[in-house]
């Protein structure tokens, strides 16, 4: 059997793959919009280190809820 | 104030010109790369989001399209190295059904399996070089590496697909 060269390959795989349409059938920019849109709610770190901050104070000293339900 | 600035500032209109000036570019780049339309648009858009997200790192004196097809390359060589075995749609047409052309059909079937099982990087810069014929110098810049590793890429996945196919006892098609 003859066995491949290096420029052989390049030919064969030339013959294997077909060359591929180039050109885009459509607009891609509704479906980028509406990827842009699903971004999820971040919420940022300060958020959640105010949270943790409420939670420990209640946890620790819990009349404090009193005294916020009076001020809200 | 120039569109990139305008872009790069996060102005939605900024993008929205660029998605319509660059769009066609980035698919074409990333379908002679994954070599299916469907595939070739989801990393588009993906690409296109990335770029949206990343903004802020662009240098608004930067050249866009190089900086676009990078991230497209990055995204098709991910795509290639989770899905290395997946047959691409772009295969051989039916054809008449003689003997010859089976063979002929087997083989080209062999040769783009062995080619699949390639490393992603060497697969991505075979297919541009030696399928795409594009310049080294475009594929380097896109892969963000010298001329030079690109050929010895190149030079390499012709070495291993070579080592393959005799191993396989599959020979060059007779003219």
């Amino acid at each position: 059997m003859t066995k491949y060269d290096d420029r052989q390959i390049g030919d064969a795989l030339k013959r294997s793959f077909h060359p591929v349409h180039t050109e885009l059938e459509r607009d891609l920019w509704p479906q980028l919009l509406r990827k842009l849109d699903d971004r999820p709610v971040r919420v940022p770190w300060y958020d959640w280190a105010l949270a943790g901050l409420s939670a420990a104070m209640f946890l620790g000293f819990p009349r404090l809820i009193f005294v916020f339900a009076y001020h809200l | 104030m120039d569109l990139l600035q305008r872009f790069a500032l996060g102005e939605i209109d900024a993008f929205e010109t660029l998605v319509h000036q660059f769009q066609g570019e980035i698919y074409a780049w990333t379908v002679r790369i994954v070599r299916d339309p469907g595939t070739a648009e989801d990393l588009t858009v993906e690409t296109l989001w990335r770029i949206y997200r990343a903004r802020q790192r662009f240098r608004p004196d930067g050249n866009f399209g190089a900086w676009a097809r990078r991230i497209a390359t990055n995204l098709a060589i991910d795509h290639l190295r989770l899905k290395p075995r997946e047959e691409s749609l772009t295969t051989e047409p039916v054809g008449v059904p003689q003997p010859d052309r089976l063979v002929q059909r087997e083989t080209r079937d062999k040769i783009r399996q062995a080619f699949r099982r390639l490393p992603a990087k060497l697969q991505v810069a075979a297919t541009l070089a030696l399928i795409e014929e594009q310049p080294y110098e475009e594929i380097a810049d896109a892969l963000g590496t010298s001329a030079g590793a690109v050929k010895l890429r190149v030079f390499r996945a012709v070495r291993i697909l070579r080592k393959r196919l005799n191993q396989a006892g599959i020979g060059p098609e007779q003219k």
